[in-house]
């Protein structure tokens, strides 16, 4: 501590990205995800105007949600691949998630209580999965999301064996 | 006597032996009286419709009434056989349900909490309900692991017993210097009540269960509503809204001081020993007794809301890993009562003054702005519409001095927040204190944190700002250090858990805005 403080000051800590990127299938997984999103949306907007009547259709709304969702669709799977980022090591595993807000989550190997490998609808169909590590704590999961299937299913396992061989009640 | 103690050697006496049961047993047959008072209690409403309906039908229909009394008298009994349990082979089994049959098993070692609590029937009868808290996520109902009829002699001797079951633990509790009495329950701490919001909630029930029977025995029509409405109406605002804000701060007041007195009458802090664990007791109609080990307390929150701040009181709550949020309820220490005595009793539930006494760590410059923009942005979208619809939409002049009314209040808060705001790393502990309506300083210790998140938005990376959660495994799951410098909630994460942020750092890298970023020392190292 002494060593790393000479002059008074030191230079700033900071963490790095996690090593590892997802698979580059997961930008399409996402795309996907939100072209469903983008079709669900459109429809609500125009079974609500157009069935049920609540309101009069005005020619720029579906324009203006179609414009926002497709956007979104195309731009933040981008963005998100750029900032999803993941990372296990002996003692702990580190994963950085979130476009807008970006959320780094850190938990130490000895504290890992389950470890979940989840391949959703969208998923399977690019060959993806997605990896859960939970703690004790119901704030503290973290995931890694669009990891090709093989990649997942490795990492499930090395993630058991080593929380396995760390002893004690994780809380 | 010696019958019923063969059904149950919990009954009425202590056995030397008490985690040795290996047989099925009942609770206790007083609860044959309970259970019936209970189910007529829950089938109070039906009961009704069919005793009018008996009557109204000219009393010819008797039997009526014998079904109305015979269901819950016999669901009553039904419960008392069904329900049995035994404490064997390490762990305490609890069987029960007359359709559903459920058995519910949990090692002994497992057990974080007991808590005893008796309801008004349950004391006259001399009887107590052992609620056993494992710490189990389940948020099922049925999956709480309840005694519901032990006397209460024989409950204190079971709690023990279950939290510390070894001969030579039980030897040491006799001793005369093994209880330390902590706090004790002052009267004047009632002048505290009106200062919390428990008033207001109490209020809004009373409000809500009124209107609801008014309603349902037909009364709602004939309360002179309208009329008042009227003669209200033709007040001005100013006067008007000021008294009834009066009226409402008065019943809530006077509500607050009845409801802090129920909940906390008789309250004590009693530290023992032997086990090792605090065991608090309060309550004036229904009184609870909750144990927690002193093991797993691993912090507390030293929660000081504005009222009762303005009163000078605070409140205490414990952070024990393995009671979740629900069971917040039990997580309380101190009730709200004078500050001074409430950081006494934190400093000795931690075992050092450190936590609750040293100053914090300010956030620095671009964490009080964010507090300023957060706090004035909806005042300013008020104001602005607030003015808008004065000058343009039929409404009383008075709606003006909302905008100017918000303002003050936001500004008010961003103040107290950004004063407010701060960390630190002293004596084994995380401390960290924010906001300002419900400021509160949590200090927990650094071996309990299980896991690190750094969350930042665009808006808080723009200005160099994370905020830092450490995770838990109680209380409210996480500790949050909010918009700390990046670099400062890097180091404090890399000192309160030596080993773990380490491998993820590089040091001296360029700062968002280009330039290298520098931990002045007094910001690096808090506890120097």
């Amino acid at each position: 501590m002494t060593a790393r403080r000479l002059g008074g000051m030191e230079p700033a800590p900071r963490l790095r990205d996690p090593s590892e990127l997802v698979s580059p299938r997961a930008r399409l997984m996402w795309m996907v995800g939100g072209l469903v999103r983008a079709a669900v949306l459109m429809a609500a907007l125009l079974v609500t105007s157009l069935v049920f009547d609540w309101y009069d259709l005005q020619w720029w709304m579906p324009v203006l949600l179609g414009a926002v969702t497709l956007a979104a669709a195309f731009v933040i799977p981008q963005w998100r691949y750029l900032v999803h980022r993941w990372e296990v090591t002996d003692t702990a595993v580190y994963t950085q998630t979130g476009w807008w807000r970006r959320e780094r989550r850190i938990a130490p190997m000895s504290r890992i209580q389950t470890v979940d490998y989840v391949e959703g609808a969208i998923a399977r169909l690019f060959g993806l999965a997605s990896v859960t590590v939970t703690t004790a704590s119901a704030a503290g999961a973290l995931e890694i999301a669009g990891l090709d299937r093989d990649r997942a299913r490795a990492v499930v396992d090395e993630l058991t064996i080593k929380a396995d061989t760390i002893p004690g009640d994780a809380t | 006597m010696t019958d019923e103690q063969a059904v149950n050697p919990y009954a009425d006496r202590l056995p030397d032996r008490l985690v040795d049961h290996a047989e099925w047993q009942r609770l206790d047959p007083l609860m044959l009286l309970v259970h019936p008072i209970r189910e007529v209690g829950r089938f109070l409403v039906p009961l009704i419709g069919i005793l009018v309906a008996g009557s109204a039908s000219g009393g010819h229909d008797w039997w009526w009434n014998v079904i109305g009394i015979a269901i819950p008298v016999a669901l009553g009994v039904a419960r008392y056989v069904t329900t049995s349990f035994r404490i064997a082979g390490g762990r305490v089994e609890l069987r029960r349900g007359l359709l559903n049959k459920h058995v519910l098993s949990t090692p002994i070692d497992r057990v974080r909490t007991v808590d005893i609590t008796a309801s008004p029937i349950h004391r006259v009868l001399g009887l107590t309900t052992v609620r056993i808290g494992t710490g189990t996520a389940s948020k099922k109902g049925e999956d709480e692991l309840d005694l519901d009829g032990v006397r209460t002699r024989a409950a204190a001797a079971l709690r023990s017993d279950l939290l510390h079951g070894t001969p030579e633990a039980r030897e040491r509790a006799t001793e005369a210097d093994n209880t330390r009495p902590v706090v004790r329950f002052d009267p004047g701490w009632l002048r505290f009540a009106p200062f919390t919001s428990s008033g207001l909630v109490i209020a809004a029930a009373v409000l809500g269960g009124g209107s609801q029977v008014l309603n349902g025995l037909g009364l709602w029509d004939q309360l002179p509503i309208d009329t008042t409405a009227e003669r209200a109406a033709r007040l001005s605002l100013l006067l008007l809204v000021p008294v009834a804000l009066l009226g409402l701060a008065l019943v809530a007041s006077v509500l607050a001081v009845l409801g802090y007195l129920v909940t906390n009458y008789g309250f004590t802090l009693v530290y023992t020993r032997a086990d090792h664990a605090w065991h608090l007791r309060r309550g004036l109609l229904t009184t609870r007794e909750t144990s927690m080990d002193a093991t797993r307390l691993r912090g507390v929150s030293l929660g000081e809301p504005l009222g009762l701040r303005l009163a000078s009181g605070a409140r205490l709550s414990a952070i024990v890993t393995g009671l979740d949020r629900d069971e917040r309820g039990s997580g309380t220490l101190v009730p709200p009562a004078p500050r001074d005595l409430v950081a006494g009793v934190a400093v000795q539930v931690l075992g050092t003054p450190e936590p609750v006494t040293a100053p914090l760590v300010a956030h620095g410059p671009a964490a009080t702005r964010r507090r300023y923009t957060r706090a004035l942005v909806v005042p300013a979208l008020v104001t602005v519409a607030a003015t808008t619809l004065a000058f343009t939409a039929d409404v009383p002049w008075e709606t003006v001095l909302l905008g100017p009314l918000a303002l003050a209040a936001g500004y008010g808060l961003a103040v107290d927040r950004s004063r407010t705001l701060g960390h630190a790393l002293v004596g084994g502990h995380l401390v960290s204190r924010a906001g300002s309506l419900v400021r509160r300083r949590v200090a927990l210790e650094t071996p309990a944190v299980i896991g690190w998140t750094f969350s930042d938005t665009w808006f808080q990376r723009r200005v160099g700002l994370t905020t830092l959660v450490a995770t838990m495994a109680g209380g409210r799951q996480s500790v949050t250090v909010l918009d700390v410098p990046a670099p400062v909630g890097t180091a404090l994460a890399r000192d309160a858990v030596p080993g773990l942020v380490e491998q993820f750092l590089v040091l001296g890298d360029e700062g968002p805005a280009g330039r290298v970023l520098e931990v002045p020392p007094e910001v690096a190292e808090p506890d120097a």
